[in-house]
């Protein structure tokens, strides 16, 4: 059993308490039977782009991305790790331990993804799963401007209940510490280490299944997040202390022969306390993506991401590479089982921070994989 | 004339009786025989499969996958999981990377699927009928698919 392993122990008291933990939850389950998995969620991007605001700037990049997943379960208990490596970063994306009190519910705890973005809380890192390259921009992470926070570390409880007529419903509700927002943008709570400053979130999903074991879903999704300013990380930030953020929306999956809808729309409501005042700034961000599936392995695919009055959001201003607006369409080939190659091009447009936007084209291809 | 009777009959009898044998396969889903459990219902057969936690009776069902039979296969995908394939597959990735569950147990071979089943307390699998009389310590808990 890999947590036996000496090389768990710990230099830091963070990790320490993990592997304490792991330790005994896996030996006191140790008389139930046991299952292990690692998955490699693994791909090559390729990305270019031209301004049309200023044609001199061109922006390229190559981009390979390794997500490991390991997991560890038995009848009752579940461990689950997610480890991002790219060219970009090295992160531990989710660390979490979960209980299962009854088949049909669980315990989490640790750090998870918020289920209060309905994308993120399908398809987590998992850039193989997901028919696009590019995720919406509502749905972006921290580290990518994305303006809800992604990753929240605390716990959270998941129930499942099958309604008499085939149909089930699923609601998760969480609350942990939410990131703190930097000169960067939002900063998600490190696990590692425990003693960095941050407030509350607590975030809500639920969704409703016609058909219990199919795809089609659709349902609410809520968050309150309280997040700590940086405020010597910027002198944008100087006098900002917190921001104190509502979302509320709505979110679809459905899929009638073969066409298929994803799309979610959300209504932020933010508070930004400055030293002095209390700035109120409110605005939708939302998307829909079809797609049609004329056979088992193309999919032609488009999708819309706009925001409803965020032009001159005081917070978005904040996020000055959160892309408001993008067009995009898409192809991709599903092939030797696991494998995906994927084309996409896009009429883009940037916040920026001085009110206006950055319009720009793009396309990207893109090799994704699983094994 | 009796005789060319008896004798028409007897051709038909020798025609029609392998073709007979032929469309009767049935597959079935077993355990073992310490299981206490008889009968499973279709639906909790399909939940199983489909990666959601399944008791009867108080006993866990742990379901194995046998792969080796393509035939087989088709029939698990088509009348147990009612799914195409990949997206039976899609469906299981997707829960190991939501909720960390673990894909099934595969096996290749039956052989291999009867230690399988006989090894795990109410482990359970799906197999040809036929296959399931020339084994021992197992037991049939649910007709699956019947047909040609």
């Amino acid at each position: 059993m890999i947590f036996h392993d000496k090389r768990c122990i710990p230099k830091s008291r963070g990790p320490g308490i993990i592997c304490a933990a792991l330790w005994l939850l896996t030996t006191t389950t140790a008389s139930a039977e046991s299952r292990q998995e690692m998955l490699f969620f693994t791909s090559v991007d390729t990305f270019d782009s031209f301004s049309e605001s200023d044609p001199g700037v061109e922006d390229a990049f190559v981009r390979g991305t390794l997500d490991l997943l390991y997991s560890y379960s038995t009848d009752r208990f579940r461990f689950l790790a997610e480890y991002l490596l790219s060219s970009d970063e090295a992160e531990l994306e989710r660390l979490k331990a979960g209980w299962a009190w009854r088949d049909n519910a669980m315990l989490w705890f640790g750090r998870t993804h918020t289920t209060s973005k309905h994308w993120t809380s399908e398809y987590h890192h998992g850039q193989y799963l997901q028919t696009s390259i590019t995720r919406p921009s509502l749905e972006e992470w921290e580290d990518e401007s994305g303006p809800i926070p992604s990753h929240v570390t605390g716990l959270s409880l998941d129930v499942r209940h099958e309604l008499a007529d085939g149909a089930s419903l699923n609601y998760v509700i969480g609350a942990g510490m939410a990131p703190s927002f930097g000169s960067e943008g939002l900063e998600a709570f490190d696990v590692l280490d425990p003693r960095s400053g941050n407030g509350l979130s607590v975030n809500f999903k639920l969704a409703y299944r016609p058909r219990a074991f199919e795809p089609l879903q659709f349902g609410v999704i809520s968050a309150i997040n309280e997040m700590d300013v940086e405020s010597e990380s910027s002198p944008a930030l100087a006098d900002l202390r917190q921001i104190d953020q509502f979302t509320i929306g709505v979110f679809v999956d459905w899929q009638w022969k073969k066409l298929r809808l994803i799309s979610s729309f959300v209504h932020l409501d933010n508070d930004l306390e400055y030293v002095d005042e209390t700035v109120n700034d409110s605005f939708d961000l939302g998307y829909v993506q079809l797609e049609y599936q004329p056979n088992d392995d193309i999919t032609l695919f488009g999708r819309s991401d706009n925001g409803f009055g965020e032009d001159w959001s005081p917070y978005l201003r904040l996020l000055p590479a959160f892309i408001s607006h993008r067009h995009m369409l898409g192809l991709r080939w599903d092939f030797a089982d696991t494998h995906a190659l994927t084309v996409e091009i896009a009429d883009t447009a940037q916040q920026s921070d001085a009110g206006d936007h950055e319009y720009f084209k793009e396309w990207r291809l893109q090799w994704s994989a699983v094994f | 004339m009796p005789g060319l009777r008896h004798i028409l009959l007897l051709t038909a009898a020798f025609v029609l009786l392998p073709c007979n044998a032929r469309a009767e396969r049935q597959v079935v889903l077993v355990t073992g025989d310490s299981c206490p459990v008889r009968e499973v219902s279709s639906l909790d057969v399909r939940k199983a499969y489909l990666g959601v936690t399944v008791s009867v009776d108080g006993r866990r069902l742990r379901p194995i996958r046998l792969i080796g039979d393509e035939m087989l296969s088709s029939i698990f995908y088509q009348s147990v999981v009612h799914m195409s394939r990949k997206s039976y597959e899609r469906r299981a990735l997707s829960l190991a990377l939501k909720y960390g569950t673990p894909r099934l147990e595969m096996v290749d071979s039956v052989d291999d699927a009867a230690q399988a089943v006989r090894g795990r307390e109410c482990g359970v699998v799906y197999m040809w009928k036929d296959d399931v009389d020339r084994l021992s310590g197992i037991k049939t808990v649910r007709l699956l698919w019947q047909g040609e």
